[in-house]
């Protein structure tokens, strides 16, 4: 941070003076340095007090000391010191409220993500890069994890530390990363996506981005900590975890404390955001799914996280304070944890699975130019499963020892969920049935999604059968089947996602070679890392144990050596990722046609988004609806045209003598995609160049070819490029003036919008003949001569002769 | 204007203004509706305690263990106490409803000095109970419970604290009131949820 980045961000209540000062005092990660220690100093100094004062002995014992000062006070100093309290804490002190001077809005250099912003695009970035060292973390721990297995026996770890690795591995990939980067995208697109400006409470939002690396570094540095990291699985059961486990338990109870409180705050800020910041016109059945999806999701997290919150609080306070919450020596009920953990824990793989239904729902009506099949299902199924997810949970513990009774039950709701999850997938596979598939890279993440969850999901149903599950309980069959929902589902669709809105968040295309590189090596070594599995855990090989017997060394050999292979298609995509932001092609506000709102602003879009509030008129879903419109947007500043050639007898008149020119000539427009360079089209433009002075716009609507199935978009757009270009070097040779361009819409809006911005004298289209013509099919012809009234001629091009010329 | 709804619509309009000019609610406000969810989430968390002291209750003959006694009659005079500061709260409420800049402050006042005379009280009575969380199952569930509802006192004696002090700079108007809506949205919620607690762990 250097003092001109800490003016141009000087707040109205900012201690005065001088560099040192200022930097010293004012929010951000120098005075983060030292409110730290001084907040965790101060915790200690009560816990000491407190102790002394109630004559409890001895008084400096280790584990209150920890928690309070390192694991609350510290972080709190954190938040403080960076800034996080600041508005609130002039409230607080009775001071007149500031007036929001926005210094804390928008990034300009990369310096503004390691400070307290609250611009919903910036949070949005922040989370996903934070998520995607945690990822990176986490994965280097199943790496460890998966070459301590390649081998019987114990290699490198003792059981203890091994135990630690696969619980923060667990506990990272599932609160540090997938919760939050669904969070993360959701916070980027969903204000956008709305009409909205921002987020409902944008300092709530900085707030909960910050708690999170409070909580992966709590989860990690337990590793540092005497005995070792947390080792009890990420379900952390008691008493196992609440009486029998070093210090660095209590490390895992408060990480997921501060990282569920993230959650929390911003499910409530999606909520409210949803509900009260829609543009107008954009009613609930209007919404994206996406933004149902992330709906749905924060009544999940609202409802049911402070269960995982309490079943912490129990675990640490039998650890800490020797209650006897599960302590059966004290009375305790050992089962009370799972029942309170899996009310939460079961709701929260739905948490993890939603925000990725409602990419998905983006991604492939995007990439298959279709409406999503059965919107309103596909909304009201995400409700059945928010409320059948809340009635599931005793079928993770159906060996537990629990009542008997509720086994059946919970088998029955179980299977039932797989029902609004069956529509959701029939949905997709009838939105891509007979559309035009773009095969980019989210979309083939998408078409991995559907496939790898479609087995993890049937594995599911397996598990949730009794017999089934009591014979493969614990064993590896579960792990293939948690990969298979979690890797296959979840953290497909995050790839997809942040695939699909790189262009938007940061202004740059990757590298689409790359990105199906990544795919690939994903798709195929995650295949060959998790499938083998199913067999292990059916044949009997338990999780969660360092060692096992020989018979099985082949097998994991084979797992471990596949397992690296996909932790190191990670680096293709980081390497794409970090290159493409740097050095990528600049990426034009709409690249995949799509018609929800955050693509009809600039990429990176404005600060506040929008420059008034969008029009909302139609479903955000309408691909290859004629005419269709999801919203109309206001732009105050027009964008610059797309590259218009200047006419060759023009190029050399001044501005004013130009617009006179041009004004003199007759204005025809010529509409035409596939059969843009006929001869019968050339003609007929040529006999009213006979009669009068004219001018031609020729516009080619760049809708997908009709005979193939598949479309590698770049070879279309090349293709109508060349198309293009012949013919106006046809007209300019005939000394007409002639400008065109390629229009990446549907014709007859096209047509609509020339006719508004620079009224042609006629139209004329030429298309194939009627059988093989799409135009035609749809009457485009005959609702243009009603709609504009002007004089439409239609050119049918001559097939036998064309063909022969090509 | 409060805290967070501040920029709700990202350019710094008031709470007298509407969510966004052009959002046609019944909604009092974003941060009314907010505070109203967090409740919810309140409401599992509290929800989470008595589960699992239900879980200990059902499973445990005689409840409270013999030997253990709790100070029904004390608490419950502590009980009144707690309640009449949601009357006090609502009286400060109505009053800058009218502009009565009086009955606000002495409202907030009181229902601050109540709330602490509550805590105090409990604190008090921690000390002499002659028994710690370590016990056994019942002072566990019993410590965890109030613990848990003491902290939720002190934010919401904080808020009040807050309120009172931005009452007597001369803050909050008949139309501008959000911050003390939701100070006593929650503080009447700490008061339900202390009925239900007194109910289920001292009565029963």
């Amino acid at each position: 941070m250097t003092t001109t980045t800490a003016t141009s961000h000087d707040l109205q209540h900012a201690p005065s003076g001088g560099g040192w000062r200022r930097l010293l005092l004012h929010g951000g990660l120098v005075r983060a340095l030292w409110m730290t220690p001084l907040f965790g100093a101060i915790g200690f100094g009560i816990v000491v007090l407190i102790r002394w004062g109630a004559g409890w002995h001895p008084i400096l014992l280790t584990e209150p000391l920890v928690l309070v000062a390192a694991l609350v006070a510290a972080p709190l100093g954190f938040l403080a010191g960076i800034g996080a309290f600041d508005y609130w804490a002039y409230y607080a002190l009775g001071y007149p409220t500031r007036a929001e001077d926005h210094s804390g809005h928008g990034a300009q250099s990369w310096r503004d993500y390691f400070r307290v912003n609250t611009d919903h695009k910036v949070i949005g970035i922040q989370y996903l890069v934070t998520t995607m060292f945690f990822f990176v973390a986490g994965g280097l721990l199943a790496m460890l994890v998966r070459a301590e297995l390649a081998k019987p026996g114990l290699q490198y770890f003792d059981e203890q530390t091994y135990n630690g690795l696969f619980s923060v591995h667990a506990a990272l990939m599932i609160f540090l990363f997938i919760i939050p980067a669904f969070a993360g995208l959701a916070n980027y697109v969903v204000p956008l996506m709305l009409g909205a400006a921002d987020m409902a409470f944008p300092r709530l939002n900085a707030l909960s981005f910050w708690l999170l690396p409070i909580a992966g570094i709590m989860m990690l540095s337990s590793f540092f900590m005497p005995g070792g990291a947390f080792a009890c699985g990420w379900t952390g059961y008691a008493t196992l975890c609440s009486q029998h486990q070093p210090i660095g338990a209590i490390f895992f109870n408060q990480g997921v404390q501060w990282a569920g409180a993230s959650s929390i705050m911003t499910a409530l800020n999606f909520l409210v955001t949803i509900i009260t910041m829609r543009a107008p016109g954009l009613t609930f059945w209007r919404l994206p799914l996406l933004v149902w999806a992330n709906f749905t999701t924060s009544l999940l997290v609202v409802i049911a996280t402070p269960f995982i919150a309490g079943s912490q609080f129990f675990s640490m306070f039998d650890h800490v304070m020797h209650t006897a919450f599960f302590d059966p020596v004290g009375g305790g009920y050992p089962l009370g944890y799972q029942h309170i953990f899996w009310f939460y824990s079961h709701p929260a793989v739905y948490i993890m699975m939603l925000p990725g239904f409602g990419i998905m729902s983006e991604v492939i009506a995007v990439f298959s130019r279709k409406p999503i099949f059965g919107y309103r299902l596909m909304a009201l199924s995400l409700m059945a499963i928010v409320v059948l997810g809340f009635s599931v949970w005793a079928h993770h513990m159906f060996v537990s020892g629990m009542s008997s009774w509720l086994r059946v039950p919970m088998m029955i709701t179980t299977l039932l969920i797989a029902i609004p999850t069956g529509i959701k997938i029939f949905s997709w596979l009838a939105t891509m049935w007979e559309g035009k598939l773009h095969l980019r890279t989210p979309m083939l993440f998408a078409l991995g999604f559907l496939s790898m969850f479609v087995i993890g999901g049937l594995s599911g149903v397996m598990l949730g059968a009794v017999p089934i599950d009591i014979h493969v309980t614990d064993t590896y069959f579960v792990v293939a089947h948690i990969h298979y929902v979690l890797f296959g589902g979840s953290v497909f669709t995050i790839y997809a996602g942040v695939y699909h809105w790189f262009p938007k968040m940061t202004g740059k295309m990757y590298d689409e070679g790359l990105g199906k590189l990544h795919f690939w090596l994903t798709f195929v070594f995650f295949n060959a890392t998790f499938m083998p599995m199913h067999w292990l855990g059916m044949e009997g090989m338990m999780r969660r144990i360092a060692d096992y017997p020989s018979k099985w060394a082949d097998l994991n050999f084979i797992i471990s050596i596949c397992a690296f292979v996909l932790g190191a298609s990670t680096l293709v995509f980081i390497y794409n990722m970090a290159h493409s932001w740097w050095k990528g092609a600049p990426a034009p506000a709409n690249p995949w046609r799509a018609l929800t709102l955050e693509w009809q602003v600039t990429s990176p879009p404005p600060i506040f988004n929008f420059d008034e509030p969008p029009q909302v008129v139609g479903s955000p879903y309408a691909y290859g609806v004629p005419g269709a419109r999801h919203a109309i947007v206001t732009v105050h500043v027009p964008p610059q045209p797309e590259e218009i050639p200047v006419p060759v007898a023009l190029a050399q008149a001044t501005p004013t003598q130009r617009e006179a020119i041009m004004s003199a000539l007759k204005h025809i427009l010529v509409v035409a995609n596939q059969t843009v360079a006929g001869e019968r089209l050339i003609a007929a433009v040529r006999t009213r160049a006979a009669a009068d002075p004219i001018r031609v716009t020729v516009i080619c609507p760049q809708n997908d070819p009709s005979d193939t199935w598949v479309i590698d978009e770049a070879a279309v757009e090349a293709a109508t490029r060349a198309r293009l270009d012949a013919t106006l070097a046809a007209l300019r040779g005939a000394g007409i003036e002639a400008s065109g361009y390629i229009v990446d819409r549907d014709p007859y809006t096209a047509v609509l919008d020339v006719v508004e911005s620079d009224p042609p004298a006629e139209i004329i289209i030429s298309t194939l003949p009627r059988t093989r013509s799409g135009w035609m099919r749809r009457d485009l012809v005959e609702r243009l001569r009603d709609r504009t009234s002007l004089p439409v001629e239609h050119v049918v091009v001559d097939e036998p002769s064309e063909s022969t010329r090509a | 204007m409060t805290a967070t709804a501040a920029t709700i619509d990202g350019h710094g309009g008031g709470e007298t203004a509407p969510v966004s000019a052009y959002h046609d609610s019944l909604l009092r406000s974003p941060l009314f509706l907010g505070m109203v969810m967090f409740l919810g989430s309140e409401i599992m968390l509290f929800g989470s305690f008595f589960t699992i002291f239900f879980y200990l209750r059902f499973t445990h003959h005689p409840w409270p263990p013999t030997g253990i006694d709790v100070p029904k009659k004390p608490t419950g005079v502590n009980t009144a106490i707690l309640i009449s500061s949601s009357f006090t709260m609502h009286w400060a409420l109505v009053s800058i409803k009218r502009n009565r800049r009086f009955g606000l402050i002495c409202g907030l006042g009181l229902t601050l000095l109540l709330g602490l005379t509550f805590l105090a009280l409990q604190i008090h009575e921690y000390l002499h109970l002659g028994f710690t969380p370590s016990n056994d199952a019942f002072t566990s569930g019993f410590f965890s419970l109030t613990g848990l509802h003491g902290f939720h006192v002190f934010v919401g004696a904080s808020l009040l604290a807050m309120a009172l002090l931005r009452s007597l700079r001369g803050h909050y108007s008949a139309g501008q009131h959000i911050g003390l809506e939701v100070t006593g949205l929650y503080w009447h919620f700490v008061d339900v949820v202390w009925i239900v607690l007194y109910t289920v762990v001292y009565l029963l």
